[in-house]
């Protein structure tokens, strides 16, 4: 099967292609309906743009420099991240996986494109398409040199596989060298795909601000 | 037991150890439509009138071959059409009138702006 | 059925069916072997396999694949992470042999291991 998800098509001249007309008519109608009141698309839009992977750095970035938080963030990821701000609209659970000498930790949806999106915003195309869902489980360390992360044997790979009601999110390893840096500069050395686990935070010359 | 049996058994979205190629990291920016597109799922999935889990479903349900023509989102706007026709929430006739209302609407809006 | 037990005088409630969780951390399981169409969250790749609970996920939550059907009550029951070699699921897995899966199964998909 191939898959089509690449850069959606639409018309050269701008015009709104026939998902987009299909999408535009359904919303109408269900206002006019009364299903669905205007303010709540535009409500949720804000929502969701939002959420992005800031956040979740800026959860890691605390976790790194507060043993006490960090050990609630591992006991329940939706609540630790709950103190910081950051809610949870979908009512979805949070497990966050601590990444350590022994044991790497990599996110997957086989079935669709589960993803802690309260936390990380929506999830990059390649996270929904087949190569990554059907490979990721299959071979974890072959996917992960893909993404150019060679983890060494005797470190133990753990693939989660969201299927319900419980998103995950990878607490990646602090690197080493940032002893002293701030939790924003901290922050920043994090990225959403060290968060999905295909790659680690590597370590680089601090900027001083 | 029959040959086809295992397509019936095996949702086209069940990829778990499948083989498959190597990863395009390519992204795309989402288009508005597509941001609207997930949001009218979540507003729909906080009044139950299309639950998460039911929106999965509908894109399985649309099958293999449409899975692997449609992008992501358009497969999730034809999977709500569906769903709502089962629910009688809009009828295939309503909707279809209406889009070709929005699409007319679209058309005169590019002319005029042409001008 | 299961009673809660208060300390040293017995059981002092009847708890609804699904209210206790029906495995806990540690224990073997087997996922359930059956094929339902039309919707599932089971993939095919784990059924029949034996796991350990690593977590009972609370709260108690509804049966997903009831509500792909649009059935948005019923009786709740517990999620429950579990853990399986990935060299159990793939004949000739070229990883470690510690390498590992972690997902979410429904209690009516599991068995008692035998």
């Amino acid at each position: 099967m191939h898959s089509h998800d690449h850069t959606p098509i639409t018309a050269p001249d701008g015009v709104p292609g026939y998902y987009e007309v299909m999408e535009t008519a359904i919303r109408e109608l269900l206002m006019e309906r009364g299903l669905i009141r205007p303010g709540e698309i535009r409500r949720q839009l804000e929502v969701l743009d939002s959420r992005t992977p800031q956040l979740g750095a800026k959860v890691v970035a605390r976790a790194w420099v507060d043993p006490e938080f960090r050990a609630r963030l591992l006991q329940n990821g939706r609540t630790a991240c709950e103190e910081l701000g950051i809610t949870f609209y979908d009512d979805t659970q949070l497990i966050v996986l601590e990444n350590t000498d022994k044991v790497h930790n990599l996110i997957v949806c086989t079935l669709c494109s589960c993803y802690p999106r309260p936390v990380l915003g929506l999830p990059p195309d390649w996270y929904k398409q087949k190569p990554y869902r059907a490979r990721a489980v299959r071979e974890p360390r072959v996917v992960l040199a893909e993404f150019g992360t060679v983890i060494p044997d005797d470190v133990e790979i753990r693939v989660s596989d969201s299927t319900a009601i419980v998103r995950y999110l990878v607490l990646p390893l602090r690197p080493q060298g940032t002893e002293n840096w701030t939790e924003e500069e901290l922050a920043s050395l994090v990225t959403r795909d060290a968060m999905i686990g295909v790659i680690t935070v590597e370590p680089r010359e601090r900027v001083l601000q | 037991m029959s040959p086809s049996a295992e397509f019936v058994q095996k949702l086209p979205t069940d990829l778990g150890g499948a083989s498959a190629d190597r990863i395009d990291c390519r992204d795309h920016e989402l288009q508005p439509w597509e941001k609207r597109c997930h949001a009218l799922a979540d507003v729909l999935d906080y009044h139950k009138i299309l639950n998460t889990e039911e929106k999965r479903r509908g894109v399985e349900a649309l099958g293999t071959e449409l899975i692997g023509k449609l992008s992501y989102y358009e497969r999730w706007v034809v999977a709500f059409a569906n769903i709502l026709f089962q629910k009688q929430i809009l009828t295939p006739e309503e909707l279809s009138i209406r889009m070709g209302n929005v699409a007319a609407r679209h058309s005169r809006e590019a002319a005029e702006q042409a001008l | 059925m299961t009673s809660a037990i208060a300390e040293n005088k017995g059981p002092i409630v009847v708890m609804a069916d699904g209210e206790a969780p029906r495995f806990q951390v540690g224990e073997g399981v087997t996922i359930s072997v059956r094929f339902p169409i039309g919707h599932y969250r089971v993939p095919h790749y784990i059924r029949g396999k034996r796991a350990v609970v690593e977590a009972v996920i609370g709260p108690r939550a509804l049966n997903n694949e009831e509500e792909g059907f649009g059935r948005n009550a019923g009786q709740k029951r517990h999620y429950y992470r579990v853990a399986i070699p990935l060299t159990d699921l793939w004949p000739g897995y070229a990883g470690s042999a510690a390498d590992g899966l972690r997902i979410e199964v429904f209690e009516n998909w599991l068995e008692r291991k035998e």
